[in-house]
């Protein structure tokens, strides 16, 4: 394999390298030149000389490889050409600084310093503007509390355009500053319609209506730490729901003007477009019915009342490290559910997940965990539940799983959960639901997901027959 | 001691006082300063030694006298159990799901050389001819999945199930494909996944083993029992190899004469004995002893009691297709079942006899490999429905596949034509399943080219499939680390991308 090494490249890269080295000395130099007219300071006077010399070439150096720099035409012209003046000027100034010096008056020697310092100055802040972007200073003024942006909630979200004002806003906030008017690091600028359509120079940019093959997404899809991966790690990334959105937009076709209501949206689209109609970005709820755990905050469960449970043979695991939302299993303590059960108490607004298969519980003890604010998945399998227990649950605000296969539970009881608008998922197999009343239920319960079980695998012929070579 | 003696002793004590003398205060400093060097770099070095990066680097809480115990994952997961049913020997895509209609046209021919260029097969040599499909294939369900006739219960849950169908790997011999894809690396030493997710998780039922393997097919996979080892780990977490015939567990009945409180009696006292060494020696994998001791003493009444599949209904025996007594697939199928749903973590089940060479009978895809699709394809449909109609599947994630694929070619051993239809082993792409906890449903992922031979999009490795399985679990491959020899180490090596497309 040939490498190609090309030289004005490699001097361009090394830019950000040699600029900063004659910065220090001639703002240094400048300094020995002011501080030495004070007698204490006067030794200081013969440094000068030769410190402004090898600033000024290192100014010399700078300019070249940032000529070379520029040509790689990632940058924003304007910007690079001021930059680029600003440098040359710093450079020729330094260098007439060196060479006539000793032969002009003091007040003129301390006045060039003084002006060495202010270009030094403008043109650093000229080249941080076209590295970081040119709001970053001022960023670093307005914007203390770091990059989660609220957005304006949008009035109406069936209206909005879709790129306009949903995608646009990602666009901008993530994405622009590299590759907007600013810079367009690897030639691609997300700024304009034109710019988008045009991409960048790997190509691929966007693949209408193959999202996932698109170079933009596949990218933001990558693993942070993936050197393509984008945006680069250390820049503010997406929120799960915003690629959701760039992805919906980009399988929509080549679409700059159509609005919301014009675009087929599923369950988990119309998720995230509600909490950007209420101005959340996703950051927080947009995608927390795809969460299985609250994403609100909770106290740390009683240690004592953990412990107890424990100790009765209960498994209490937090769902997450660090997250004090818990999940009970009484697989190793079934037989003395009932009596242990009351000890859950204290754990209500922590738990999320309780498993209680198999366990000898009963009705009553239902009534213990009816108001349990965080239980999200109920496995009550191969227990004496009836509907009695059944009608104690109607009130758990946030269930969405709820297993009574194999309980005394019939369709009647079933009704008391109907107001239920979190429930997802009804497991009924071997309960006393008969068969003829799965028509409606179903119909009960639109948006639920219920089994009825009772899978039948039947037997073919080839099942118990075996194949031979011999006919 | 003789005047010479004498002598020689005043020479070397000289020598040394010499020595001495030279050995100035300069010296001293300039030694000290390199000494303090060293020391400097060393603890410089520290982090990247021994144990002290143990709990900071994976975040795993390990309590040697419970090493057992649940643990929290570093984000909650959407499985919290895992049914890996491997096929050792690796069964071909090309008759199961990978529908290759051009194949077909090439039947027979021979097989261009751009195929061959470069490569090297486990046993094909020359030029060999291709093979068409050797089954049928139609598309099942609304996502309109190809599944061949040879698996008709199976292809009913084409809307269940999640494909990938070009899965690559880099091991064409049996033992170490197995081994990378259990333990990350073809070469032994390495723990197995089953192994890392126990050690990582624990297990929720503390009578029973967090990590099972059944086998069945009548041999172990070639890759032996490393490929259930736990390599660096605490040798708690690994894979607790159980039996679907006879007793599940050897030895796992007390003799006769032994009653149960004399074997507690016994248990007391070794425990006892070994607490004492504890004392002295305060060496950690002491206590995991005391408490394997006490596990093995509860197991005696649960094992039995979960591996007896006798007292499972009628039905579910037919449902599955049990032989009783017998160590068959389809037994252990529903022993996976029975397992995870008393709280078991991972449940690895091999099955034997897929190595469609075509060099005998019994290996061939015309003959022999169809009793192969017939044992399994009954049980496995039943262990998805099983699962789901309890609650399970939402919660357990099942896996199918083998260690790699079979090739577009019909195998020529030693250069000559198979007595019967078979094909060699191939790595460019096969298939592997998954259903239940958090993958999409009906959903396929992957293409290869017109004959099956290249991934044409959607290539993923043993790396892929083992990040995207810890990942469903609750953990970032990167960051799940073990400290073993100086470095951390982790399932996937230095590779790995979760397979983000398959995600629900």
């Amino acid at each position: 394999m040939i490498v190609l090494i090309s030289i004005p490249g490699i001097l361009g890269h090394l830019h950000p390298v040699i600029v900063h080295l004659p910065i220090g000395i001639l703002l240094l130099a400048c300094l020995f030149e002011l501080i030495s007219m004070r007698p204490r300071y006067e030794k200081l006077q013969p440094a000068v000389s030769p410190m402004l010399f090898m600033g000024a070439m290192g100014s010399v150096m700078s300019c070249i490889s940032g000529y070379f720099l520029s040509l790689s035409g990632e940058y924003d012209g304007s910007l690079v050409a001021s930059h680029q003046w600003a440098g040359i000027a710093t450079a020729a100034v330094a260098l007439l600084y060196v060479f006539l010096r000793n032969k002009v008056a003091i007040p003129l020697r301390l006045s060039v310093a003084v002006i060495v310092c202010g270009l030094i100055t403008f043109t650093g802040h000229l080249g941080g503007s076209l590295t970081h972007g040119s709001d970053y200073l001022a960023a670093g003024w307005t914007d203390v509390g770091g990059s989660t942006v609220k957005r304006a909630p949008i009035p109406v979200i069936e209206e909005a355009a879709v790129y306009a004002d949903l995608v646009q806003p990602v666009l901008a906030e993530k994405c622009y500053n590299c590759h907007g008017a600013g810079k367009q690091k690897g030639k691609l600028r997300l700024d304009q319609p034109d710019f988008i359509l045009k991409g960048g120079e790997s190509g691929n940019t966007i693949l209408w209506g193959k999202a996932a093959e698109s170079e933009m997404i596949s990218r933001m899809l990558l693993p942070v730490n993936d050197d393509d991966h984008m945006p680069p790690r250390e820049k503010p990334q997406l929120t799960a729901a915003e690629v959701e959105l760039l992805k919906w937009w980009i399988n929509s076709g080549n679409n700059f003007t159509q609005k919301v209501k014009e675009l087929p949206s599923d369950e988990k689209m119309k998720h995230i477009l509600l909490a950007l109609q209420s101005g959340d970005n996703g950051s927080t709820t947009a995608l927390a019915a795809d969460k299985i755990i609250p994403e609100a905050p909770v106290d740390a469960a009683d240690a004592v009342a953990v412990d107890k449970l424990k100790k009765a043979g209960v498994m209490i695991v937090p769902v997450e490290r660090n997250s004090n939302y818990l999940s009970a299993n009484f697989v190793t303590a079934a037989n003395g559910a009932d009596s242990i059960i009351a000890l859950l108490s204290p754990l209500k607004k922590q738990l999320v997940w309780l498993k209680l298969d198999n366990a000898g519980i009963t009705d009553e003890s239902l009534s213990l965990i009816g108001d349990f604010p965080s239980l999200r998945k109920l496995q009550l399998s191969n227990t004496a539940i009836t509907d009695k227990g059944l009608s104690k649950l109607q009130s758990l605000p946030e269930l969405q799983s709820l297993n009574l296969v194999g309980t005394g539970v019939t369709a009647k009881g079933l009704q008391v959960l109907q107001q239920s608008k979190t429930l997802r998922s009804l497991y009924l197999y071997k309960s006393n639901v008969k068969k003829e009343d799965y028509a409606g239920i179903k119909k009960m319960f639109p948006k639920v997901d219920v089994d009825s079980g009772n899978y039948v695998v039947p037997t073919f012929m080839t099942d118990t027959t075996v194949v031979t070579g011999k006919k | 001691m003789t005047q010479k003696e004498l002598h020689n002793q005043r020479l070397v004590r000289e020598a040394q006082a010499a020595v001495l003398r030279m050995h100035t205060r300069r010296h001293f400093i300039k030694e000290s300063a390199m000494g303090l060097g060293a020391l400097a770099i060393g603890s410089l070095l520290g982090g990247c030694m021994g144990k002290s990066g143990n709990n900071v680097t994976s975040g795993v809480e390990f309590d040697p006298a419970r090493p057992l115990l649940p643990k929290a994952p570093p984000f909650a997961g959407r499985a919290k159990s895992v049914i890996y049913l491997h096929m050792a020997g690796a069964p071909s895509q090309l008759e199961l799901f990978d529908y290759k209609p051009e194949l077909m046209k090439m039947d027979g021919q021979d097989c261009p050389p751009s195929l061959l260029a470069g490569k090297q097969f486990a046993f094909i040599t020359g030029v060999p001819k291709m093979l068409g499909p050797q089954a049928k294939f139609s598309q099942h369900g609304q996502s309109g999945a190809w599944i061949s006739e040879h698996l008709p219960h199976f292809s009913t849950l084409a809307d269940e199930v999640c494909f990938l169908k070009a899965v690559k790997t880099d091991q064409f011999n049996h033992a170490p494909a197995q081994l990378l894809m259990h333990t990350g690396s073809a070469r032994l030493g390495r723990p197995s996944m089953g192994s890392w997710v126990t050690y990582g998780l624990g297990t929720e039922n503390q009578n029973l083993p967090g990590y099972v393997v059944l086998t069945s097919g009548g041999n172990f996979p070639d890759a032996g029992k490393s490929v259930w080892g736990s390599g660096f780990l605490p040798s708690v977490y690994q894979g607790v190899q159980c039996r679907s015939e006879g007793d599940p567990v050897l030895f796992i009945n007390n003799p006769d004469g032994m009653s149960r409180d004399l074997r507690k009696a016994s248990i007391d006292a070794i425990n006892e004995a070994n607490q004492q060494e504890y004392t002295t020696y305060q060496d950690p994998e002491i206590l995991s002893r005391i408490s394997q001791y006490e596990m093995a003493f509860r197991m005696q009444i649960t094992a039995p009691e979960v591996m007896n599949i006798n007292d499972e209904p009628a039905y579910i025996h037919e449902m599955y297709g049990t032989k009783p007594g017998k160590a068959t697939f389809a037994n252990n199928a529903l022993l996976a079942r029975k397992l995870v749903e008393k709280g078991v973590r991972y449940v690895q089940l091999f099955d034997w006899g897929w190595d469609a060479h075509g060099d005998n009978e019994s290996n061939s895809l015309n003959i022999g490999i169809i009793n192969k699709y017939r044992s399994i394809d009954k049980a496995m449909t039943a262990l998805l429905l099983d699962l789901k109609q309890r609650g399970l599947l939402e919660e357990t994630l099942v896996v199918w596949g083998g260690e790699f694929g079979r090739t577009p070619m019909m195998e020529n051993r030693n250069g000559l034509q198979n007595p019967f239809k078979g094909r060699d082993h191939h790595t460019e792409a096969f298939t592997i399943w998954m259903a239940g906890g958090g993958v999409k449903k009906g959903f396929s992922y992957g293409e290869t080219d017109e004959i099956g031979y290249y991934a044409t999009s959607g290539s993923v490795e043993a790396f892929d499939i083992q990040a995207t399985i810890l990942d469903r679990l609750g953990f970032d491959h990167e960051t799940f680390t073990y400290p073993f020899q100086g470095r951390p180490f982790r399932l996937t090596d230095v590779g790995g991308r979760v397979i983000n497309e398959i995600l629900a």
